[in-house]
Parts: C-alpha cells; structure tokens; sequence
C-alpha cells in the first residue's frame, strides 16, 4: 500500500508540473505579463520575466523528466536526481509562497495562470507543502512497477480518487473554473449589437402601436445606460414634432421593451398618446439601472 | 525626437462617432438624454444642471493681479475680486504664498462660501496620463489615447528622482502618469501622480468575473484631467466603459507610429457598467465625504490601463473609476497636486 502511495505521486506530480507550466506559459503568451501573478513578484522588475521563464521551463522539464524515468529508462541515478530537483522546487515553492502571503497579500500565486488569481491563502500553502511531502516520498521509490492484480488496480484507483479529491479540496482554481463554466455576464456588461436591438424594437408591439408617428425609421440617437439601451426616433405626433423614446433591456432574448413620446420643443411626455405598458401578470418593480424580469 | 508641437488631436474623421460632449456640435443630444430617459423609465437627477447652492465653488482664469488679500481675475465671464486670506494656499509648481503666483498665469481656484474667499488654487498646473511612446533621457512623448492626442514631457531635472522612483521604467511601451508645469508645447513634470504598475500598458490585468449584477456602488480611485479641447468649467467625467457600441472601441488597425489603442486593452481592472456620453453618475470623495451627479462628458479609455489605488485618506480598491474634469474634481474636494482621492461610483435612481 505505501509503495503503491508512493508511486502514484509521480504520474501525479508530473501532471501538476506540466499542466502548471502550460497555464502560466499560455498566459505568458496572451496578456505579455508573466510576472503580474507569480511569486517573481517578489522579486525586482528587471528579474521577474526571466524568472518567470525559468520556472515555467523547470516546470515543464521536471514533469516531463518525472514520466521519461519512471519506468525502467533512466532509472537509478536520473530518477533520483529528477525527483529530488522536483522536491527542491516544490519546497522553494512553500517558502516563496509563504513570503508572497506575507509581503503581497493581494498577489495571486499564479500557479495554473489566471486561475491562480486569488490570493495566496492557507489552502495554497497547504497544497504546496502536500505535493513537497509527496516529492520527497517518491525519491526511493524505484522504477513504477506497474499493477499485477485486479486488487491492486482498484487500491491505486481509490489512492488517485482520493488524493485528487483533497488537492480538488485545496485548489482555488476549481471553483474559478466552475464560476467559468457557470458564468452569466451581467447585463450592465452584456454586449449585445446595436443592430440586433433596432432588429428587436421593430418587431415588438409597441413598434407596431407608434410607428404611423415616425417620420424617419432611423434613430437620431442611440445610447446606453447600464442594463437599459435606448433607441430615439423623430416623429410627429398631434401636429408637433415629437421624440419617440424606446429603452430595451439589455438581454438576448425576449427582452422587456418601453416606450414614450416627448414633445421635442417642450420636452413634455405627450401622456395621452403614451401606451402604459400592458402585461398579464402584475408588474415587477423596476428601477432605472435595475433588473427587470418582465418580458415583451 | 520629433516634435509634435504640444497636443497632438485626432480628427473626427479617425474616431468614426465615438461620442464625446465637447467634440459635437451642438451637444445638445447629450444634455437630452436624461430627459428623454426620464420620460420612458423612471426620472432620475439630471446630471447637467448644477445644485443652486454650494459649499464650494471653482473658479477659473487669468490672473491680473494678485496682492496678499485680493486676487483679481480675467474669467470667461469677466473681471473677479476674489478675497484671500492667511488659509488660502497656492500651488506654482510647489506649495507657494499666494502674492507670488505671476500676472498672466492661468489659475484654476476653488472658494468656499462661508466665509466666502479662495481656499486653494493652482497656477499653471497639467497633468499627462498615457503610455510612453518615445524616450530620450529627460524627454518623453507620451499617447494619452485617441481622445487626447500626443504630450511632450520633460521631466525637471530636480524631480528625476522621485519619478524614476515611483516609474522605473522610462522607456517605450509602458505607463506614466506626472503632474507638473504646463508650459507652451509641453508639461514640466514634476510630482509623479502613482507608482508605475509593472506590466505594459497593453497588458493590464484582467478583472475578476461578476455574476448577478455589477454591485451598485464600486470603490476605487478618482483622477483629472487637462481640458484640453473642452470648455474649461466643464464638469463631467471621462468614464472608462463607454458602451462599446458607440464606436470608440474598433478592431485598431496596426499603425508603427502608435502603440495600441487603450479599447484594444479589455476592460482594466475594475468591471463598471457600460454608459454613455450624458448618463448621470454619482462621485463620492471618501476622504471628505463630498458626492455630486456629475454627466459622462468623454470616453476615459486610457484609465483602464491603470490598476493603482489611491492613498489620500486610507487605501483604495485597485482601479481607476472616473477621470473627471478640473473642475469636477477641485469641486468634489480634491486637491490637484494629490492626483486622486479615493471614490466610490454609483448609478443615481
């Protein structure tokens, strides 16, 4: 059991190492500011890109010198020398994680890239001196073996399951990852064409009740306030020349549609050519930058 | 280096619509926006008209004559008395006495009423916020972004120090933010306004996800800026999220002349919900507990490649909310020469 323990840190650990090391690398790539994130953080400006890089590059050729020497190729000497350098890493990592807590506490770890936004808390520390324990474990282990019997396969399963589960326990980037999958952006945040909106006012039905008051289909003024985008279109209305107002909520589908008419010289709302906006249900309340969970 | 002969605009024609108050003529469609809004949802304050009575007041023009108790003003509205007293305390590139700011100078002043007389006021004072897109020693070009065009800088030799303590790296590619003299074609700069961040200034962080809703008041830092081509009593704010539909945000196209557009940058690091030009937003200065509707007036883009706090009073949240006019932030209490004080931004109604 404890050598099958040991074992299945070393499958483990180069799969943390290499994922690790793609993360930050990817975003390295992407946003050009490898060091904003990581415990180079601690170090002056003109160190941090180079020590980034060479820690996404230890990274890397440990996990992958961890899985070349695993089986009979390299074993003795290389394997040995691969774990002991991934324990080594590891354990700087406790520490410099420990400082970053202490003189960055807003700094991320940046452990797996921008999942690794969240600052340094006793969960990472906890992770990093797990997987350290774990790399000095695997440093006498020999060459993996391998599984001879059903038994076996099954205890080195349950060990997998198990250990994944606490580090899945100690991981922030889990629940950045299910905020991510689950993300809804709000609608003061949505984007949604211009386009798209004057498509969707002219098939509602306040479209069709003020339309024989337009003098032109195309808005003279579009604008956005929050979860509310509104759409003016000049008219004529009474023998006055007049504004007709629409604000369409900032949702995809079926969004709640409102509508006035403003006297354009005296900017008062002509009330009794303004439909109140009829539903079947009560209407929610509804301020001016808040939800609506009315529909069209 | 080459010249650009101080502020270096972009034309209409480059920004394709992007609103903007003070370049659209006439710019009534914006002062109707919160009437026409008002009509259709509920009313909420108008941003544009100014409260009746206030605790202060700002003040700007030209100086004709300054004397230990009486400051004379050339205004857009005509010659003013203003009354200093042994309070009133002056900026000229430092903290001076008030008898020895110059006939001619251009002064921004804030009053209170009562008694009424000059509480502060600052002589010749700029500001440049943008990336750095040449070096050369003390001398800088800097973009301030599509709205505002190309700064010369000159850093005073004097102060080389301190702003290369607080923005390591002078060169191409990243931030700086300095307030000094303004001088004809270029700033003097002199106090460095916040510590430089670490990344390119094309490359801020990215902020935290928001589910639900975007929380209805955000803290963080409130800045200036120079008028430059708007009226120079003009409160409002450049706000950093203008509805990407109005066209300020477009694919940028490569130009080796520029760095990249601050739109191309994301959203900075702080979400804020999108508005637009003439949509009423409420400031409140924490560090004295004065607020205001003030009007989104001009994109504020460049903000964005900020993530600063502000230590006026307390630390601030990470990230720029408003970049106000002179006018907006002397009024809400701000000293220019601080740079910011901390804020807190929400939606009126």
């Amino acid at each position: 059991m404890l050598s099958a323990l040991r074992e299945v840190q070393i499958p483990l650990l180069a799969v943390l190492l290499i994922s690790g090391a793609v993360a930050k690398a990817g975003r390295a790539i992407r946003v050009r500011g490898a060091a904003w994130t990581s415990p180079t953080a601690l170090f002056p400006l003109h160190l941090r890109r180079p020590l980034a890089i060479a820690l996404c590059c230890a990274e890397l050729l440990l996990g992958g010198g961890l899985l070349v020497t695993a089986g009979s190729f390299g074993a003795g000497t290389p394997a040995i020398t691969v774990r002991a350098l991934t324990t080594l890493l590891l354990a700087t990592g406790v520490g410099a994680l420990h400082e970053l807590r202490s003189r960055r506490p807003q700094a991320g770890c940046g452990c797996f890239g921008e999942l690794s936004h969240a600052p340094v808390s006793w969960r990472v520390l906890a992770r990093a001196a797990l997987l350290a324990v774990a790399a000095l474990g695997t440093v006498t282990a020999g060459q993996l073996h391998g599984l001879a019997t059903l038994t076996g396969t099954w205890v080195l399963t349950g060990i997998v399951v198990a250990e994944v589960a606490v580090l899945a326990a100690l991981s922030p980037e889990i629940g950045e990852v299910m905020v991510r999958l689950g993300y809804s952006e709000p609608c003061e945040l949505r984007r949604i064409p211009v386009a798209r909106t004057l498509a969707t006012i002219r098939r509602s039905a306040q479209w069709r009740r003020y339309r024989r008051y337009l003098t032109d289909t195309e808005p003279s003024d579009v604008w956005r306030e929050a979860c509310w985008r509104y759409v003016v279109f000049p008219g004529i209305a009474e023998g006055r020349v007049v504004d007709i107002v629409f604000a369409i909520y900032m949702q995809p589908r079926r969004p709640a549609i409102r509508a006035a008419i403003v006297d354009a010289a005296t900017d008062q709302a002509l009330a009794s050519l303004t439909i109140p906006f009829q539903r079947s249900a009560p209407p929610e309340s509804a301020d001016l930058y808040g939800s609506i969970k009315e529909s069209q | 280096m080459q010249s650009h002969g101080g502020q270096v605009r972009r034309t209409e024609e480059f920004r394709h619509g992007c609103d903007d108050y003070a370049e659209t003529s006439p710019p009534d469609k914006y002062t109707r926006r919160s009437l026409l809004r008002g009509a259709v949802l509920n009313p909420s304050p108008d941003p544009w008209i100014r409260p009746p009575v206030r605790e202060r007041t700002v003040v700007s023009g030209q100086i004709v004559d300054v004397s230990p108790h009486v400051l004379i003003l050339q205004t857009a509205t005509g010659e003013q008395r203003l009354t200093l007293t042994p309070e009133t305390r002056a900026w000229r590139g430092t903290a001076v006495r008030p008898a020895a700011l110059r006939g001619e100078d251009h002064v921004i002043l804030r009053t209170r009423r009562h008694p009424q007389a000059v509480e502060r006021m600052w002589a010749q004072i700029g500001r440049v916020t943008g990336t750095i897109v040449e070096s050369r020693g003390r001398e800088l070009v800097v973009d301030e972004g599509p709205a505002r065009g190309r700064q010369i800088v000159l850093i005073d030799a004097g102060s080389m120090r301190q702003v290369q303590v607080r923005f390591p790296r002078i060169a191409p590619g990243y931030l700086i933010d300095v307030i000094g003299m303004r001088r004809p074609g270029y700033l003097l700069a002199l106090t460095p306004a916040t510590a430089q961040p670490p990344y390119r200034a094309v490359h801020p962080p990215v902020p935290p996800l928001v589910n639900g809703h975007v929380p209805e008041q955000v803290s963080g830092t409130a800045v200036w800026h120079e008028p430059g081509g708007e009226p120079p009593d003009l409160r409002g704010i450049a706000y950093p999220a203008l509805d990407p539909e109005t066209g300020c945000e477009r694919p940028g196209e490569p130009d080796a002349g520029r760095p990249a557009d601050p739109h191309d940058a994301g959203p900075g690091c702080v979400r804020l919900p999108y508005l637009s030009v003439g949509s009423a937003v409420q400031i409140r200065n924490e560090c004295c507990d004065a607020a205001a509707v003030l009007p989104v007036t001009s994109c504020g883009a460049a903000s964005r490649l900020f993530c600063d706090r502000c230590v006026q009073c307390g630390t601030s949240p990470r990230g720029r909310l408003a970049d106000l006019t002179m006018t907006a932030f002397i009024e809400l209490g701000g000293n220019l020469e601080d740079g910011c004080f901390n804020a807190t931004l929400s939606l009126p109604g």
